[in-house]
C-alpha cells in the first residue's frame, strides 16, 4: 500500500513536471480569438432579439389600460344599446291561451293521421299474414292427405292382389278335381263300358245258342282285334 | 424594468471582457495543463479552443471573479472529456509512447521513457475515474489549488472536496493501470 501511495504520489510529480513545449502557438491563439468572436456575434444577435422583443413588450405594457378602457366602454355602450332596442317580452300566459286549442287540434289531428295510418299498415300487415299462413296450412293439409291417398290405394291394390290370387289358386284347385273326377269316370265308364260289352258277348252268344238248330255248333266268336 | 436592468448589466459584462489580454495572461497556463493531461500538441490545441469558449459561455451566465481558477478549472474538465473519449475510442493510440521526448543525450534515458510510460498510465487512469474525482485530484495535484479553491470552483463544499479527493487516490491506487507498477 505505502509502495502504492509512493508510485501515485511519484506519478503525479511527474505528470506535474513533465516537460512541456512552449505554447500556445500565435496560430492558436488567433483561432481561438475566431471562435471566440464567432461564438460572441451568434450570442449577440440572439441578445438583441430578445432585447426587442422586451423594448415591445414593455411599449405594449404602456398601452395595455387605453386598450383596456376603450374595451370597456365598448362592451357598456353595446350593453346599453342592446336593452334599449330590444323588443318587449310578450304576456305569456295570452300566448298560451291564445296558441293552446290550435295546439291541441293540430296534436290531435297529428295523432288521428299517424293511428290511421298506423291502422291500415296493420291492418294489411294482418292480412298478408292471415294470407300467408292460410296457404301454408293449406298446403300442409294437401300434402298430408295425398300422403294417406298414397298409402290407402297402396292398401288397396295389395288387397286386390291377395284376392285374386286366393280366387286363382281356388280355381286352379277346382280345375285339378274336376280333371281328376273326369278321369277316374272316364276309367269307371269304359270298365262299365267293357263289362257291358262283355256282358252283352255272353248274351249273344247265350242269344245265338238259343236261336240256332241243334247239332249245329256255333262257331265261337272271334276276338275283336282290339 | 428587473429584466431591463439584468440585460444591460448582461451587456455591460460581455462588453468589458477583453478576450485578447485573457489569452495572452492566462492562455500559458490553460496551454500547460491541456498538454500536460493529453500529452499532444493536437489535443491540446482543441482543449485549449474549447476551454475559451466555454469561459466565455460561462461568462454569459455569471460574473467571472478569478480567471485564473476558471480557466483552471475549465481547462481540465475539457481534458479529462477528451481523455475519456480517447480512450474510449481508440486504446492502439495510447498503447504506443512517443519516444521522440525522450533523448538519448540525457543520463538516464530508460528512466525516462519509464516515466513516459507511467505518466500515459496515469492517464488512461484519470479516464476511468469519474469527472468531478479526476477533476478534484487534477486540480489539486496539477494546479496546486486548495480544498477551498476547489470547493469553491466547482461549488461544493470544502468536505465534499476532501472525500472527492481522497476517493480518486483510492481508486487511482486500486486501478489496474497503475497496479502493474507496484
Amino acid at each position: 500500500m505505502e509502495e502504492s501511495k509512493d508510485m501515485l504520489e511519484k506519478a503525479a510529480e511527474v505528470l506535474k513536471n513533465e516537460k512541456i513545449p512552449p505554447g500556445p502557438s500565435q496560430e492558436l491563439v488567433d483561432e481561438t480569438m475566431a471562435r471566440l468572436a464567432e461564438a460572441s456575434d451568434r450570442t449577440e444577435t440572439i441578445q438583441l432579439g430578445s432585447r426587442i422583443r422586451i423594448r415591445e413588450r414593455v411599449r405594449a405594457l404602456k398601452n395595455i389600460h387605453k386598450v383596456a378602457a376603450a374595451a370597456v366602454l365598448l362592451l357598456v355602450s353595446g350593453y346599453a344599446v342592446g336593452r334599449l332596442s330590444a323588443p318587449r317580452p310578450p304576456d305569456l300566459k295570452q300566448l298560451q291561451s291564445a296558441l293552446s286549442p290550435a295546439i291541441r287540434r293540430e296534436l290531435l289531428d297529428e295523432i288521428n293521421q299517424y293511428l290511421q295510418a298506423s291502422y291500415a299498415s296493420l291492418a294489411d300487415d294482418l292480412d298478408r299474414k292471415y294470407q300467408q299462413d292460410l296457404n301454408r296450412v293449406g298446403m300442409q293439409i294437401l300434402a298430408a292427405s295425398n300422403t294417406v291417398t298414397n298409402e290407402r290405394l297402396a292398401e288397396l291394390i295389395e288387397s286386390f292382389n291377395e284376392y285374386q290370387s286366393q280366387e286363382r289358386q281356388w280355381f286352379t284347385t277346382m280345375l285339378e278335381r274336376m280333371e281328376s273326377n273326369r278321369l277316374k269316370e272316364s276309367v269307371q265308364l269304359s270298365n262299365a263300358l267293357a263289362e257291358e260289352l262283355e256282358r252283352t258277348k255272353h248274351d249273344m252268344v247265350q242269344l245265338l245258342v238259343y236261336t240256332q238248330p241243334a247239332g249245329s255248333v256255333p262257331e265261337p266268336l272271334k276276338e275283336p282285334d282290339n | 424594468m428587473k429584466r431591463k436592468g439584468d440585460s444591460r448589466k448582461y451587456l455591460r459584462n460581455v462588453q468589458v471582457i477583453d478576450w485578447n489580454t485573457i489569452i495572452k495572461e492566462h492562455g500559458p497556463a490553460v496551454w500547460q495543463t491541456a498538454y500536460r493531461l493529453l500529452g499532444n500538441e493536437a489535443d491540446a490545441a482543441d482543449c485549449f479552443q474549447e476551454t475559451f469558449v466555454s469561459a466565455l459561455g460561462f461568462c454569459r451566465r455569471e460574473k467571472v471573479r478569478n480567471f485564473s481558477a476558471l480557466l483552471a478549472r475549465l481547462t481540465t474538465a475539457r481534458a479529462i472529456d477528451q481523455l475519456r473519449r480517447r480512450f474510449r475510442q481508440a486504446q492502439s493510440k495510447t498503447d504506443f509512447i512517443d519516444c521522440s521526448i525522450v533523448e538519448s543525450e540525457q543520463a538516464y534515458p530508460d528512466q525516462q521513457a519509464e516515466q513516459q510510460e507511467l505518466v500515459e498510465k496515469v492517464r488512461q487512469s484519470l479516464s476511468t475515474l469519474p469527472p468531478q474525482e479526476a477533476q478534484v485530484f487534477c486540480l489539486r495535484y496539477l494546479n496546486d489549488m486548495s480544498y477551498r479553491q476547489i470547493a469553491k470552483q466547482l461549488g461544493i463544499t470544502t468536505n465534499s472536496a476532501g472525500v472527492l479527493l481522497h476517493r480518486a487516490r483510492t481508486r487511482l491506487r486500486e486501478s489496474a493501470e497503475l497496479s502493474v507498477w507496484k
